[in-house]
């Protein structure tokens, strides 16, 4: 049988509205027997709005994000087995890791850090992969 | 206990998109195993020549899609089973421009995303990699 590919959540969602058009991405798109999530940036999940602040601030956002999306579809924080972080600037990595490592209970994923030009002036993007 | 799982090479129908044995290097374009198929950084390469593209962003951007849509099909797979796609930019103010073409070939159910920019080999102006579940 051919594994299923199921649309979690879209991207209309997920925030990031307003008035620009949703980007042509689902947030959460469930493949087989794994959750793929999209590279997230800092949003209020409740007004959609964009925050841009610090990169612990970004951090803190997107992870409390990532854990509600996760849990929502039935997945969570301890089924991650990997997380790709880009950073504006690898001089920020122990401003994001301060964060980071209170969310993830022991032992934490697999994970990369990147130094990287992300769009839309956000500082931190943040992405995984977890079991379904 | 579970089958163990083999892998598999994913190779292009076209042999001028098998860019890393044309240029003999060390990768395969794509490897399949268990559910999925694990493509290889793709970049602009003109389906007629085998050689790169570097027109407009734009034209890159759907070159690059276009072949990556060829591999997907030559391994019975195809864009609709795409999960999982990282774009990578050489200029991030090339975003917008992606994003108009990215959306004529993800037109419904997009993949999940990540878009970012750093150096590129090549004079590429883009390079894109994916996820895909296997037909």
């Amino acid at each position: 049988m051919s594994p299923k590919r199921e649309v979690i959540v879209s991207s209309a969602r997920a925030g990031d509205a307003g008035t620009r058009s949703a980007p042509s991405l689902s947030t959460l798109v469930r493949g087989g027997d794994f959750i793929f999530v999209s590279g997230l940036t800092a949003v209020d999940l409740r007004s959609g709005k964009r925050m841009r602040d610090t990169t612990a601030s970004e951090t803190r956002q997107i992870l409390t994000n990532l854990k509600q999306l996760l849990e929502a579809a039935g997945s969570s924080l301890d089924k991650v087995v990997k997380v790709n972080v880009l950073l504006h600037s690898m001089l920020e990595a122990p401003n994001m890791n301060e964060v980071y490592a209170r969310f993830f209970p022991e032992p934490p994923p697999a994970r990369t850090v990147c130094g990287a030009r992300v769009p839309d002036g956000a500082k931190v993007i943040i992405e995984c992969t977890a079991l379904a | 206990m579970t089958e163990k799982l083999q892998r598999s090479v994913v190779e292009p129908k076209n042999p001028r998109l098998n860019v890393s044995r044309s240029a003999n290097l060390p990768h395969v374009p794509g490897i399949r195993v268990g559910d999925y198929i694990f493509l290889s950084g793709m970049g602009p390469i003109d389906p007629q020549t085998g050689e790169r593209n570097h027109g407009p962003i734009a034209e890159q951007i759907r070159t690059t899609l276009s072949n990556m849509q060829h591999m997907l099909e030559s391994a019975g797979s195809s864009l609709q089973r795409v999960v999982r796609v990282h774009v990578i930019l050489a200029d991030i103010s090339h975003a917008q421009e992606m994003e108009r073409v990215y959306r004529e070939l993800f037109p419904i159910d997009p993949p999940a995303r990540t878009v970012w920019s750093m150096q590129l080999r090549f004079g590429n102006g883009c390079e894109i990699e994916c996820v895909a579940l296997a037909a």
